[in-house]
Parts: C-alpha cells; structure tokens; sequence
C-alpha cells in the first residue's frame, strides 16, 4: 500500500491531459492502456506494476474499439486506474482492472455527453463558413478540445489523488469471494471485445479463419500471437491475389465462352 | 474529362506535408450531428485560404461544403484532403468537389477501420501486451514504434491523394473490397489466436467418484478434450448477444463481472 503525492497527482492530471487530447484525435495511440498505464506506473515509481497492469488492461480493451460510431468505456481511464488502484492498495493488477471500470464507465458518458452537446457549436460553425470567418472556425475547434482535455485533467486528479483514501478503505473491507470474483471478471473480460470485433467481421465465410487462429494458440506453444499472425497474413495474402486475378480476367469471359462450352 | 490545370497551383510540396500534419485535427469538434465536419475543414483552412486569397465568396462556399456531414478514418483523411483540395485548386465545380468528398469518405472509413481498428491493433496489442505482462518495457515500447510510424504514414497517404487528384477514384473503387476483404481475413484468423491466448476461465469444481478419487473438471475433462474450449464457448455467446440481440457492450460487460462475482461466490470458478 502506497500513498500518492500531490506531485504525482499533479503529473498524472498533466499526463491525461496529453493523452486526452490524443485520444480525443486518435493521433498518437498513446491514449491506449498498454501506454497510459505503463506512463502512470514511472510517475509513481512503479513500473513493473505499470507493464503489467497495462498489458492486462490492454488486452481486455483490445475490441472495446470507437469503430462504427460506438463510444467504448474508456481506456485512458481504465489504464490509468488500474494502476493506481493497484498501487494504491496493494492489491492484485488482475483485480484492479475490475475496480477501474466505473471509473472508465464514467468517462465514457462524459464524453458521450460532448459528442451530443458539441452538436450545439455547429450553428455557430454555419455562421462562420457565411462569413468566411477563417480564425473564428479554428478557435471553436480549439475551444471543443479544449473542454476535453480540462475535463480529463479533473476527473484524473479527483479519481487518483483526491480519492485514493476512499478507495483503499473500500478494497480492504470486500471479502475475499469479491475480489476474486473481480480477478476472474478480468480474465474473462477481453470476450466481450473479442466479440464486439467478430460482430463487425464475421461473415459464413471468414469462419474457417477464426477456427484456424484458434487451433493455432491453442496447440502451438508460442508466448505471443505471432504464429497465427503470420497465418494470417499467409490467407489474407492469398485472397488478394486470387481476387485480384479473378476481376482481371472477368472481361475475357464472354470472348472465351465458346471455348467453355466446347470443353463440355 | 476533368484535368487539374497545372497553371493554378499555388499549393508547395510543404504545404501538403503540413496538411498532412494538420488533418490530425479532424475530431477536434466531433459531435453527433456532423461528426468530423468541424475539424475536417480547420484542418484545410490554411490550405484554402491560400487558394482563394481574396475571393471572400469562394472561400465561405467552400467553408459551407466542408462543413456538411462527415465521419471517415482519421488515418486516411489526408488523402481525402488532399484530392480534394488539387480539385479545389484548380476550380473545379463545386458540385463536383462536393460529390467526391461524400462518395469517398465511406469507403475510406470501411478500409481504415478494417485495416487500423480490427487487423492491426489486435495484431500489435496481442503481440506487445503478451511482452508488458512478463514485464518488459519492450512491450509498450514496440507498440508505440507502431503508431508512430503509422502516424508519419499521414503525411504519404497527404501527398498520395493530392498527386492522384481525380485518377484516385477508380482505384479506391476497385480496390477497396479487395484490401477489406484480406485485411478482414488477417484480423479475424488474429481473434481466433487472441481468444485462445487472454480469455481465461478455470473451473474449479471437481466432481467426487469414490472417496480416493475426484475428478478435476479443467484438468481432466475440459483441457484434455479441448484446451480453450470455454473462451471460445463464452465469446461466441458475447457474439450473438451483440449480434442477433443487440445488447450494448456495456451491458455484457456488467453482465460478465456480476457472473464472475456469483461464480465467485460458489466456488465454480
């Protein structure tokens, strides 16, 4: 059990601020969890906590993507707290990932408020292109990223150094069942991105490929996806060629039509 | 036949890189009613302003169009911007600008999200998580080189667009499905091996046969008939309550901790 500094709090608001703003573009990709945690465990003087926790929380974000106009809970969040909250109350990364989620809840809202109420500034917009207002359209684009990246700042500080006394007297008093529980959520949770993903890509067809994928983990030993990866990569390859090849020649088919029908 | 009048170009090869830079700021004002519109046309202002110098009409008819409904990927919005802006430099019809810029920005959302969003991140995140866990700083350190060096990759797709000009469109057509298509293919096998490797569920229940022997259902039952057996099982199901229910994520991942917690609390798991 750590306590955190009011100069770690200060460092942590400016680091989401930075990452904030990232996320808010999708930019850099520093807003993801493997980063965001990996940054938050330095500032607290904890890095092995930090890779961990951000691998863990990483992958349980992995499918959790804003793809298709969905705003997912928040990785900035969930990276962040995770670590804290694992630092703060010693206990397991596993368990904290499950811990950090509210707080990753609450964000997601928050921005899913400014994405509906940003809508407002558009008028404005509107007016600005009339009379070709060139700096008006740009500072009401620095005024919308802004607002994010103060609110990311604020809701960092509160949740990490305002509240961590909070926080730890809540994780002490949860009887062992729970937070095993939590632990068990945490391995289960990257289903529900895995399957967020598949909702999007999977067709009949693309079937044999995730059977592939599958087998491949499970009976090669191989710390990393890579093999499958690359079998991947093998199929995908495959595919181009053979559809490019078949688009090519569609045109000749009406010439060559005789030929066919005297092969038969 | 439309051709970019080469007489009119007042846009330099840093200027192209620098909107490539700039396009970043797409989301900037992002809201449901335009999505990306705001910060897809700051991202061009300096750009048309130059273009339009004094022509105070021009410059707001552009501004009007730009500011219409857009959502397209922030990776690839470069190339968009700039083929849009050689046809704005070379006056072409504002219909015609218009028309392009709406045909395009959908297909460009389709591959960018299926190459970006479902192949590579799966890909990088599986491969340099699996390194951060064993707690090495390899992990987040390979992950960023990713996006870095994807990130630079703008400022080509920039250039790209505006040097194809209207020659681009065609190709996007034609190619589109194809790359979507292998990317999805690569993405999906990537989930196969992804679920396999990071959804874990042990089962601790054991089952008594006499009063010597139990038998262990992870150790002698499931993991013997199929190791992963239950992740498969448990994302499938995460599938179709997704898919053919539309139940929200959020839902599910509520859903999940309360399951975890009673299996918790049973002892199964």
């Amino acid at each position: 059990m750590h306590d955190i500094t009011l100069m770690q709090g200060i460092a942590l608001t400016i680091m989401a601020i930075i990452v904030g703003v990232d996320f808010w573009l999708e930019g850099l990709f520093i807003f993801r969890p493997i980063i965001v945690s990996t940054l938050t465990g330095i500032i607290l003087g904890d890095l092995q906590t930090g890779l961990i926790a951000g691998g863990l929380t990483e992958l349980a974000f992995a499918g959790l993507t804003p793809a298709g106009g969905t705003q997912p809970p928040n990785p900035i969040l969930a990276g962040v707290m995770t670590v804290v909250i694992a630092y703060t109350t010693g206990i397991d990364a596993k368990t904290a990932i499950g811990l950090a989620l509210p707080f990753s809840f609450l964000m997601q809202y928050i921005i899913l408020f400014y994405y509906s109420s940003f809508s407002l500034f558009m008028a404005k917009a509107d007016r600005y292109a009339e009379e070709a207002n060139t700096k008006g359209l740009v500072r009401l684009n620095i005024l919308t990223t802004s607002i994010v990246a103060v609110t990311y700042g604020v809701v960092v500080f509160l949740s990490t150094y305002v509240a961590q006394d909070l926080m730890r007297a809540l994780v002490t008093s949860m009887p062992a069942w729970l937070t095993h529980g939590f632990e068990i959520a945490g391995g289960i949770l990257p289903a529900v991105g895995f399957g967020m993903l598949l909702k999007v890509m999977l067709k009949g067809q693309y079937v044999p490929y995730l059977i592939v994928g599958f087998l491949i983990a499970s009976f090669i030993p191989f710390s990393n996806v890579l093999p499958a990866a690359l079998a991947g990569t093998a199929f995908a390859l495959y595919e181009y060629y053979t559809s490019r090849d078949k688009a090519a020649p569609a045109q000749k088919m009406a010439v060559e039509g005789d030929d066919y029908s005297e092969g038969i | 036949m439309i051709t970019v009048k080469e007489s009119k170009k007042v846009l330099t090869k840093r200027d192209i890189t620098k909107l490539g830079l700039i396009s970043s700021f797409l989301q900037a004002s992002f809201n449901y009613e335009r999505m990306q519109a705001g910060g897809f046309t700051a991202a061009q202002l300096p750009f048309l302003k130059k273009i339009y110098k004094d022509d105070k009409k021009g410059l707001s008819e552009a501004m009007k169009d730009n500011l219409e409904f857009i959502n397209t990927h922030p990776n690839f919005v470069g190339f968009l911007m700039g083929l849009l802006l050689s046809l704005e430099e070379g006056r072409e019809d504002r219909s015609l600008i218009k028309g392009l810029k709406v045909a395009l920005f959908g297909p460009l959302a389709g591959i960018g999200d299926a190459i970006f969003w479902f192949t590579i991140l799966p890909i990088v995140a599986g491969i340099s998580a699996s390194f951060a866990e064993q707690g090495s700083i390899l992990g987040p350190i390979l992950f960023f080189s990713v996006y870095l060096t994807i990130f630079i990759l703008r400022i080509v797709w920039t250039h790209l667009g505006y040097n194809l000009g209207v020659r681009a469109i065609e190709k996007i057509k034609t190619g589109s499905q194809t790359i979507s298509r292998a990317a999805t293919i690569l993405g999906v096998t990537v989930i196969g091996a992804l679920i396999a490797s990071y959804v874990h569920i042990t089962v601790l229940s054991a089952i008594p046969i006499n009063p010597e022997h139990t038998v262990s259902l992870q150790k002698d039952f499931f993991d013997k008939i199929f190791p992963n057996i239950l992740p498969m099982a448990y994302t499938l199901l995460m599938f179709y309550f997704l898919k053919k229910r539309r139940v929200n994520p959020t839902v599910l991942i509520v859903a999940t901790f309360i399951f975890a917690v009673l299996m918790s609390f049973l002892g199964v798991l």
